[in-house]
């Protein structure tokens, strides 16, 4: 079978399959992110904070969802959860083993992983909003929720906007290793292609492709977007 | 909550007797990742068009693309062809060992040398020109001051790559290496006791970076006496001075053979 | 001048451009042993970069330099442009030259010892010994013996600059070339780099002072050489140039110069 048969998107070819595995990978992805600004901005908020035991708690996410293999957490989580899943079902009467939906599996291990990164962006976005701005802020009597809508969360966003960039390429990389839970991604599918018709090379180096194009692509709507916004400040600068 | 020691204690040694094909998969991908580093780089600088391509497409490939991914094309894709299966080289290559090496040194080589780049970029133009003004050749150059200071500006970055890479070799349990991850997942996989295996598991990887990024942090600190606080070179009783002849108390020979030490 | 002393360092016909700014328009110097030679002139003129093309920092786009009667080998290459012709000639010639920077250029991860130390080390291949001997003597001499343990970022930047000074004669050189040696420096550090400048010049040494110190230029040095727009536009004794006898030009220069500092 030649390469195009194989790549197309004919009656065995995996070009259909693939591509909507890519479409799960960003899927994913996304939803992986979502669950780290959650936790991330939690734990940037405990790191900051006054008291000594929050920032202790915080320091030790970090620490742990760094310094723990990606493999192990999503281990832990797949079959941990799945122990936990089945006890509980057993519990309401069911019968047999109960799995975790890889998805969230995979949403929930990448999120937290990707939200000890992200707290590390947040919280040094917040230390470089300059303490002058928000002092004027105050001086003008602005109440404290509009001070965080107008002129702490808009400076935050341009400040983090790199870090989260390379976040999300960092999670994109990490997603591959959801595979392991049987999800039909990008990797998995690969896998699973190059399995069935002994094509090892051929499928690793478009799954590989496809990820490097996934990157890429990211790679410039961020840089476009940091322009954009980066923009507007200079404008405002400019105009002084 | 009733913990089985016995099960926690059969475990942790069953995942301990596994860390020195952990060690041994970390150090050899770092050396041979970190010379194939140093090549990128001078390809990434080099003012030859294609070099300077070639190791930009290099970096972007390796860090843009899935370290697992990277892995499967270099222990099932290879394979697949005669030509390799042919090769000397294949009694090495066909080994999952060898091949988890071969593609985490890849991947970190294209890391380093973005790293490495860094570093020789915030070297101060000023002090080059000053050694070349004194007729130091290029090659003295570099040996004695670009690659010094790179050194010392690159290394913060390296210590979270170097974390990075050991939290990689987790990745050759999934080519049927058996290091500390593949051993927890087959023993997850028997016993079914999440859990516990996680924590050992855990633990031991949380202990090796905890000693990796000391070791590194203990290394800077060696190599940064010139960012330290002023009072730790204080200055030592001032002898008579002249302009002309000079009587100067002798020093003892070693400290200048040997000067990184901490003085007074 | 003695115009029977040879001739230290010369430099024929000194052109270079940055791209479309044509920055040295032919400038010529002859630098006879013992001549302490200041090169003044607006920012701009070129007195920087002619000092860079000597030891061929910057590469000349034409013109040749000799020091001590050799002549560093250029060659044109496949662009048309002049490059050096020997590595290792320019490497020699360079170890020959003491060259002080503006911004001192000590190097930031070795001690002020082993900044002196290196040059006579690793390119003379001196032994170690000896040029640690002779480096307490430098460092005496500057004023900074008790520092010599210490990191160039514990200095304030006057000390930098004498300890720079100390590198460059610790390579023996034949001619010293300072690149606006205080330009960079607080003006109360500026005098205690002048004064070590004064006691070499009193040494007789054959030294290139790019400055902006009038004082030194008119009181210590014994040629001054003005620099406009990339051509020499005066050249001679001090006395000559500042009492009035030259380029009209060079006055402004002075008085500008002179209101700018309030000195």
């Amino acid at each position: 079978m030649s390469l195009v048969q194989l790549l197309g998107f004919g009656e065995q070819g995996w070009g259909a399959t693939l591509l909507l595995a890519l479409l799960m990978t960003v899927v994913l992805t996304i939803a992986a992110l979502a669950v780290g600004a959650v936790f991330g901005a939690m734990v940037a908020a405990a790191k900051l904070s006054r008291s000594r035991t929050l920032r202790i708690i915080g320091d030790a996410y970090t620490t742990l969802f760094r310094g723990i293999p990606e493999l192990l957490i999503i281990y832990l989580f797949y079959f941990g959860g799945s122990s936990v899943m089945t006890a509980v079902g057993h519990f309401f009467g069911a019968d047999g083993f109960i799995g975790v939906p890889p998805f969230v599996v995979g949403a929930l291990a990448i999120g937290l992983i990707s939200g000890s990164y992200q707290a590390e962006v947040y919280r040094s976005a917040v230390l470089a909003v300059s303490r002058g701005e928000i002092e004027a802020a105050r001086a003008i009597g602005m109440p404290t929720a509009t001070l965080w809508r107008r002129v702490l969360i808009p400076q935050v966003i341009r400040f983090a906007l790199p870090g989260i960039g390379n976040v999300w390429q960092l999670s994109l990389k990490d997603s591959a290793l959801i595979a392991v839970t049987g999800l039909a991604e990008l990797m998995r599918t690969s896998q699973v292609a190059a399995g069935s018709t002994h094509q090892y090379f051929t499928f690793y180096m478009v799954g590989g492709a496809l990820y490097l194009i996934l990157t890429s692509l990211s790679n410039r709507v961020f840089e476009r977007a940091e322009t954009r916004i980066g923009r507007s400040f200079r404008g405002t600068l400019a105009r002084h | 909550m009733n913990i089985d020691f016995e099960f926690l204690g059969d475990t942790l040694s069953k995942l301990l007797a596994a860390v020195p094909t952990t060690l041994g998969l970390f150090f050899a991908s770092l050396i041979v990742g970190g010379m194939l580093s140093l090549v990128i780089v001078a390809m990434r600088v080099s003012p030859n068009w294609a070099l300077n391509r070639f190791a930009r497409g290099y970096i972007l490939v390796f860090r843009g693309s899935p370290l697992l991914i990277q892995m499967f094309l270099v222990y099932y894709g290879l394979g697949q062809f005669p030509a390799v299966r042919e090769s000397f080289l294949w009694p090495l290559l066909r080994v999952p060992y060898v091949c988890a090496i071969v593609s985490l040194a890849l991947c970190t080589a294209g890391y380093t040398a973005e790293i490495i780049r860094g570093g020789l970029q915030s070297v101060p133009h000023g002090q080059i020109e000053a050694a070349l003004a004194c007729g130091m050749s290029r090659w003295t150059v570099l040996r004695r001051i670009i690659a010094p200071i790179t050194l010392r500006y690159a290394l913060p970055a390296y210590s979270t790559e170097a974390v990075l890479l050991v939290k990689s070799t987790a990745l050759a349990s999934l080519v049927t290496v058996w290091d500390v991850t593949g051993v927890a997942q087959q023993i997850i996989q028997r016993t079914y006791r999440t859990m516990e295996v996680f924590i050992c598991a855990a633990a031991i990887y949380l202990v090796l970076n905890f000693i990796i990024v000391r070791a590194l942090g203990m290394l800077e600190k060696k190599l940064s006496p010139h960012l330290r606080d002023r009072n730790a070179t204080a200055p030592k009783k001032r002898p008579q001075a002249t302009l002309k002849a000079v009587t100067v108390p002798r020093q003892p020979a070693h400290r200048f053979l040997n000067p990184r030490e901490k003085t007074s | 001048m003695n115009p029977s002393s040879s001739i230290a360092l010369s430099a024929t016909n000194i052109h270079k451009s940055f791209g479309d700014a044509h920055v040295l328009k032919g400038i010529s110097l002859d630098a006879h042993e013992g001549d302490v030679i200041s090169i003044l002139g607006a920012s701009g003129s070129g007195k920087s970069t002619f000092l860079r093309c000597i030891n061929m920092l910057e590469t000349p786009d034409d013109g040749e330099v000799k020091l001590a009667g050799e002549a560093i080998e250029m060659k044109r290459g496949r662009d048309g442009r002049l490059h050096p012709g020997n590595r290792k000639q320019v490497d020699r010639i360079r170890s020959q030259l003491g060259m002080v920077f503006q911004s001192f250029n000590l190097w930031s991860h070795m001690t002020v010892m082993q900044n002196v130390i290196e040059g006579p080390l690793r390119v003379q291949k001196r032994t170690r010994a000896e040029c640690v001997e002779e480096a307490e003597q430098l460092l005496t001499k500057v004023g900074l013996y008790e520092k010599r343990d210490a990191y160039p970022a514990h200095l304030s930047g006057g000390q930098q600059q004498r300890v720079a000074i100390a590198r460059a004669l610790a390579m023996h050189p034949k001619v010293m070339l300072f690149d606006e040696p205080t330009s960079a420096l607080d003006p109360e550090l500026v005098g205690e780099v002048l004064r070590v400048m004064r006691a070499l010049a009193e040494e007789g040494r054959t030294m290139l002072v790019v400055t902006h110190e009038m004082g030194f230029a008119r009181h210590v040095s014994n040629r001054v050489m003005f620099l406009h727009h990339g051509q020499v536009d005066a050249e001679g004794a001090p006395d000559d140039l500042f009492n009035g006898r030259c380029s009209e030009r060079f006055q402004q220069f002075v008085s500008s110069h002179h209101s700018r500092t309030a000195n």
